[in-house]
C-alpha cells in the first residue's frame, strides 16, 4: 500500500518534532487506547517511528525513497479520498456540498477570488489557533472544482 | 503461512466466537482432533475440505462477498495495472483500518514481534 492510512497519519502528526508519550498521543488524537497502541506498533514495524525513553518519535533515518512513498502525490491522493469518503459517510454533524453549477465567465472569476480570500482567512485562522488546538479538535476542510467535460474525460481515461 | 494455517485463520475470521465444540459440530471433525488441528497438527484432505466448506457456506450467505469476487475477477481482466493498483490500495486501507480497531494485536504484528 502506498502511503499511510489516515489513522496512521494522525498518529504521525501528533508526534510533533520532539515526540510524545502514549498518554499525550491519545489526548491529541482522541483515539481509543487499543487503536492508538495498534497504530503505534504498526508504525514502529514499518520503521516510521521509534520508541525510546517512554516517548514515541518520528524516525530520523527514514530513507528519501520511503518518504516519497509515504508523502508522494499518489499517497496524498489516496489519503484525502479516504478522509472525504469518511465525511460523506457521516450521518450527522457534517457540512458536505457536492453540486454541478452553471457559472459564466464573470461569476467564475468572482468565485475564484472568493476562494482566494477564503484561503487567506483559513491560513490566518490556523496560525492564530494552531498552538492552542488539539489535533482531534481541528477541522478538515476541502474544496475543488473542475469542468464536467474534463472530469468525464478523466473517468473515461481511467 | 501454510495453506492449512491460512484456512484456519480464515475460518476464525468468519466464525470468531466459536468454541472447539461448535467447530467440531460444524465441520464433523472430532473435538480432540479439532484441538490438535488449531494447534498446528497437519490436516488431512477431508478435514481441510470440511473447513473450506464451512467458509464457503459463510461466503455464500453474504451476497456482497460473491459480488466482490465476481467484480474482482472481471476487474483483473479489464482494468489497467494502475487502476487495479488503486483498487488494491483502497481495499488494503480499509483492511488496515479495521485491523487497528481490534482489541488485540493482529497476527501480523505478533509474527513480526516474534521474528
Amino acid at each position: 500500500m502506498k502511503g499511510l492510512t489516515s489513522l496512521e497519519r494522525i498518529i504521525v502528526e501528533s508526534l510533533g518534532k520532539h515526540g510524545q508519550t502514549f498518554e499525550k498521543i491519545q489526548e491529541h488524537t482522541g483515539l481509543q487506547e487499543n487503536v492508538c497502541f495498534n497504530l503505534l506498533q504498526a508504525l514502529i514495524l514499518k520503521g516510521i517511528i521509534s520508541f525510546e525513553k517512554k516517548t514515541y518519535q518520528i524516525n530520523r533515518n527514514i530513507s528519501p525513497l520511503m518518504i516519497e512513498e509515504k508523502n508522494g502525490q499518489e499517497a496524498k491522493k489516496a489519503e484525502s479520498l479516504e478522509v472525504i469518503e469518511a465525511i460523506a459517510d457521516m450521518k450527522d454533524d457534517k457540512l458536505y456540498r457536492f453540486q454541478k453549477i452553471a457559472l459564466d465567465e464573470k461569476d467564475e472569476k468572482i468565485f475564484k477570488a472568493m476562494l482566494h480570500n477564503l484561503e487567506s482567512f483559513l491560513k490566518e485562522a490556523n496560525e492564530k489557533s494552531q498552538s492552542s488546538t488539539l489535533l482531534k479538535d481541528k477541522k478538515i476542510i476541502f474544496w475543488g472544482m473542475s469542468d464536467v467535460q474534463k472530469v468525464v474525460k478523466q473517468i473515461v481515461k481511467g | 503461512m501454510s495453506l492449512q494455517n491460512s484456512t484456519i485463520q480464515r475460518y476464525r475470521l468468519f466464525y470468531p466466537q466459536e468454541t472447539l465444540r461448535e467447530i467440531s459440530a460444524r465441520t464433523g471433525i472430532q473435538i480432540t482432533r479439532v484441538f490438535r488441528l488449531v494447534n498446528g497438527k497437519p490436516m488431512r484432505l477431508k478435514e481441510f475440505e470440511a473447513f473450506e466448506k464451512a467458509i464457503q457456506i459463510k461466503i455464500a450467505e453474504n451476497p456482497n462477498q460473491s459480488r466482490l469476487n465476481k467484480n474482482l475477477e472481471e476487474a483483473s481482466s479489464i482494468l489497467s495495472h494502475e487502476e487495479l493498483g488503486r483498487i488494491a490500495d483502497y481495499i488494503e486501507r480499509k483492511v488496515n483500518n479495521r485491523k487497528f480497531t481490534r482489541n488485540l494485536l493482529s497476527p501480523i504484528f505478533e509474527e513480526a514481534v516474534i521474528a
